[in-house]
């Protein structure tokens, strides 16, 4: 009784809420990027490396300039010539997509690895560097509950939520986004109506290293300001999985980070409840708790989740 | 004459030319952690300037590269012509070291965090009372907590983890004892040494429960907890030590982030309470000094308040908030200290002594 009492009462916790909101940005930024690559037909599982790669761009060009902005502008940058290698091997070269993102990934690590010593001085992390202020909205802040979780948070909040309202429009409004799907789902037919398959999806990646890489700027100047090696925790491959659970729908994968949110924040509160009294060791099966979760609804809930008939599938111009 | 002369010069180069080599392997918070692979690293480098010989770090990424880059070590170690030793740093090394030491009869091993099994002669295991140290970083969190609940934020619960949480609350639990407040501590563990955004989630979930000064023994992620207290306070007080200061010495509450094994008080002046330091540095210049010598004997060497193998930071910037907000509470701990020293009271090293752990029979100086 006294356990669900205390449950209860983070269910009350506006601050809950908002931590759920943090944890689940990433995740958006990520899952989002992935649903862009995977439309038009393009896995892409450089992800993780790509939000790495976001970290630690912000990070060096915050620290050299001053300007935390420009620092996530270059990580933007530095997110778009990764997606570039990424489509240009797989689009150009139609080379296997899983190796090529791997490959990716591993280069992001040994590079950021790498350049840590001649930029910082010092391997491992650096220093922080400055980061970016959670903003107050007026008006928002005072409203009870709601204030207390939207009223004051970080900007890239805000930005992610716009991203995936940018992204349904694009993929579900527009006629680039009818070509995207196209491409996706049926490359030859939209090569017949004289749709361009190889631009089409050299967008696609490029869009997702443009999200893939804000998330790595929220991990470092948005949330800490400073850079750790492999400090991006598995967060790319926890967005694609939230991209499938969401059905390759920018909407879908929102709520499906939304929901690892949550219970990402819902088993730190866990932890650190005093009515559960638990052993050490067992604490971290708490942090199991969101994939569980995750099993039991695609299994039970969501049924079969359809990905776009060509996803994976490198396309080859017959002339 | 001239062969002669180019003979005895290489004669002497070889037995002058002393070439012996320190090799450090990081565990997965490699360099830079500014904790205790930067503590350690420091150590090596201290005893490879003082006895000119080459100081060498070895970065492990993942778990899986720690056999590798031991092998890697001990076989460059054995083209010296006079050896020397290889370091690994962290609990989490301990089953390859074990692998490899054994390999490597010849070459001199220096463990820091952990020990061997069983006693090997060519290995030495430099362990610490991380608990010593926490006891008074509890005790100063138990006495400056305005909400009656203090946190901790652990890594993975691993040994080295755990006595610096058992002697945190034993710290809590003497306050309690000797000034009858009640303060409760709450715990949770990122799983991990090396996402700072974790460990910030969980001290903003605890920071929401209530909790208004973090323990973090969580390596890397515990910046995560530093950066959470930090951004809290800055909320309330405004940016920079001097607001802090005024905010805090105002007798009004602040969120406050204790940091581990190395001082990171500086991390961020004025909202790192204090730093549970041990010496791991110590250990390093200790761990290359006995094998240059010869004096290296295996086995386990424990390092404690009394061998000054841990201690608490220096409170550059917290000392004049902690005298205002407490102003009994330094005095008391150098006296509590002293009956550690003299071992009056023991500080536990298990969960079971943490629960029979009690200072009542203790009087404080007036």
């Amino acid at each position: 009784m006294i356990v669900l009492l205390a449950i209860l009462s983070v269910f009350i916790n506006p601050e809950f809420y908002k931590i759920a909101l943090t944890v689940a940005t990433p995740l958006m930024f990520a899952s989002l990027g992935g649903v862009f690559s995977e439309t038009t037909g393009v896995v892409n599982i450089a992800l993780e490396g790509i939000i790495l790669m976001g970290s630690f761009t912000s990070v060096v060009f915050t620290y050299l300039t001053g300007n935390v902005w420009f620092g996530v502008l270059m990580a933007v940058v530095s997110g778009i010539i990764l997606a570039l290698l990424h489509a240009w091997g797989s689009i150009k070269w139609s080379g296997n997509q899983i190796v090529l993102g791997t490959a990716i990934t591993l280069l992001a690590q040994g590079l950021t690895g790498f350049l840590m010593e001649p930029i910082f001085g010092q391997p491992g992390q650096t220093d922080f560097v400055g980061k970016i202020d959670e903003i107050t909205i007026p008006g928002l802040v005072e409203i009870p509950f709601i204030g207390q979780v939207l009223g004051e948070i970080s900007p890239f909040v805000y930005i992610a939520f716009g991203c995936v309202a940018f992204g349904w429009w694009l993929i579900y409004k527009t006629k680039l986004g009818l070509r995207m799907r196209a491409v996706g789902e049926n490359p030859e037919a939209a090569d017949t109506l004289g749709i361009n398959v190889y631009a089409i999806r050299y967008f696609g990646v490029i869009m997702s290293g443009v999200f893939a890489s804000l998330a790595g700027a929220y991990l470092s100047v948005g949330e800490i300001g400073q850079f750790k090696e492999l400090m991006s925790g598995g967060r790319g491959f926890i967005g694609l999985a939230a991209m499938i659970v969401g059905n390759w729908n920018p909407v879908g994968a929102m709520l499906a980070s939304l929901f690892f949110g949550f219970f990402g924040a819902f088993s730190n509160q866990l932890q650190s409840l005093q009515e559960i009294q638990v052993a050490a060791n067992v604490k971290s099966l708490f942090d199991t708790i969101p994939f569980i979760l995750t099993i039991v609804v695609v299994a039970g809930v969501v049924g079969r989740s359809r990905g776009p008939a060509a996803d994976g599938v490198p396309y080859e111009k017959h002339d | 004459m001239k062969r002669f002369l180019v003979i005895a010069l290489l004669a002497v180069l070889f037995t002058f030319g002393f070439s012996f080599k320190a090799i450090m392997v990081t565990d997965t918070g490699g360099l830079g952690d500014k904790s205790f692979n930067d503590g350690t690293w420091a150590g090596i480098k201290k005893a490879g300037e003082e006895l000119k010989i080459e100081t060498k770090v070895v970065m492990s990424l993942e778990q899986s590269d720690y056999v590798p880059n031991l092998t890697k070590a001990a076989e460059e170690v054995l083209k010296e012509k006079d050896g020397g030793v290889v370091f690994a740093v962290g609990f989490m090394m301990q089953d390859a070291l074990e692998k490899v030491a054994k390999q490597y009869p010849t070459v001199y091993f220096a463990c820091i965090d952990f020990t061997p099994s069983s006693t090997l002669p060519n290995v030495i295991g430099f362990l610490f009372k991380e608990q010593e140290a926490a006891f008074s970083v509890g005790y100063i969190a138990a006495a400056m907590t305005k909400t009656g609940k203090v946190g901790f934020v652990g890594g993975i619960a691993i040994p080295p983890v755990e006595r610096y949480r058992y002697g945190y609350e034993a710290g809590v639990k003497a306050y309690q004892d000797l000034k009858g407040k009640k303060v409760t501590v709450v715990r949770g563990y990122t799983n991990e040494f090396s996402d700072p955004k974790k460990g910030k989630d969980l001290a903003i979930s605890q920071f929401s429960q209530g909790v208004d000064i973090i323990f973090a023994a969580a390596g890397a992620c515990g910046n995560g907890v530093i950066e959470a207290a930090k951004e809290k306070s800055e909320k309330l007080a405004g940016k920079g030590l001097e607001n802090i200061k005024k905010y805090a010495l105002s007798g009004k509450a602040l969120y406050y982030a204790i940091g581990v094994d190395v001082d990171q008080d500086y991390v961020a002046p004025g909202v790192v309470l204090t730093s549970a330091t041990k010496g791991v540095d110590m250990a390093g210049y200790y761990g290359v000094k006995w094998a240059y010598t010869g004096q290296f004997k295996g086995g386990t060497q424990t390092l404690g308040l009394k061998e000054q193998g841990v201690r608490i930071s220096q409170l550059t910037y917290t000392k004049e908030i902690i005298d205002k907000v407490a102003p009994t509470v330094l005095k008391e701990i150098d006296y509590l200290q002293g009956l550690i020293l003299k071992g009056t009271i023991t500080i536990p090293d298990s969960e079971d002594a943490l629960k029979a752990f009690t200072v009542k029979g203790v009087k404080l100086p007036k």
